[in-house]
């Protein structure tokens, strides 16, 4: 396995704990990349849409689920910004700065789909 | 030696991902138990299913409503669950800012929960392993249960049937 965000600071995904837990089965690391690739644009659209149109709930909804295909693919770096949109989307307050946030989390997230569509290659 | 009866397993949690990692993660783990895994979205979609195989155990997510807003919480689907086969084991999965939900599942029947941690899936393997153990050591129970209760049975009818002999045909065992 490649691409440690641990081992290179310059990427935000840490597939160790995937392929750990996998216990390095390619076809299995294969089908959780493939689906992350699937489901995690989707909700991002999901997350910008609720943003520009300030959806609260939807927004929490979204940064809620988001959390959890994070932390499959060991992105570190995103939680405390999912964590802090879920948490101002509960008091329905602060939508700059939840704004900067969904900013940050798009930067982020552009960036593993782009280190997990070339490590999907090794499998 | 006996064949193990499979254990059905439900996972019942709103996002694919991590439903798959899970059920990867279960199998590999499991190697040796035969385990079928069927997994939902919904406790909704889960219901006609639940009615028809009566899993034994349940992995139930609490936030159910990130794509499907009119979900029901894992709290009411955990009663439905309760009401329908008390007998069913659920592990109750909670994000980590949600300790009252944990306990709250607790008073509404769960087995466990795990916090949805960075060592959730070794937690929920580490839960389910006892709850399969739980579930065989009552299953022998009651088998030795049944086998003593038949055996007492056996002894009864054999000394009825001596008291039988000894009074109406006493000739037969002089």
């Amino acid at each position: 396995m490649t691409g440690e965000a641990e081992t290179n600071p310059d990427k935000v995904c840490n597939l160790g704990y995937l392929a750990e837990m996998m216990g390095h089965k390619a076809h299995l690391i294969k089908g959780i990349l493939d689906t992350f690739l699937t489901q995690v644009p989707e909700e991002l659209r999901c997350i910008n849409e609720a943003v520009e149109k300030s959806e609260y709930d939807v927004i929490r909804r979204y940064a809620h689920t988001m959390k959890s295909s994070v932390s499959i693919l060991g992105i570190a770096a995103l939680a405390p910004i999912l964590k802090e949109m879920e948490s101002l989307s509960v008091k329905e307050e602060k939508m700059d700065e939840i704004r900067g946030l969904c900013q940050k989390l798009n930067v982020l997230c552009e960036q593993a789909i782009a280190e997990i569509e070339i490590e999907k290659q090794n499998y | 030696m006996s064949k193990k009866k499979e254990t059905n397993i439900f996972i019942i949690e709103d996002n694919k991902l991590f439903t798959l990692a899970l059920k990867a993660d279960i199998e590999a783990t499991f190697t040796k138990t035969p385990i079928r895994i069927h997994s939902f979205e919904t406790g909704e979609a889960s219901m006609d299913l639940f009615k028809e195989v009566k899993p034994e155990i349940v992995i139930l997510d609490y936030h159910l409503n990130s794509k499907h807003p009119d979900a029901a919480d894992g709290i009411k689907i955990l009663d439905w669950i309760k009401n329908e086969d008390e007998e069913t084991n659920v592990i109750m999965l909670t994000s980590d800012d949600n300790i009252d939900v944990a306990v709250k599942s607790l008073h509404h029947g769960a087995a466990d929960y795990v916090v949805k941690s960075e060592t959730k899936f070794k937690k929920i393997n580490y839960s389910l392993r006892n709850l399969i153990k739980m579930r065989e050591a009552r299953s022998e129970a009651k088998l030795y249960k049944r086998l003593a209760i038949g055996m007492f049975l056996c002894i009864a009818v054999l000394a009825c049937g001596i008291i039988v002999v000894q009074i109406f045909m006493p000739a037969l065992i002089r």
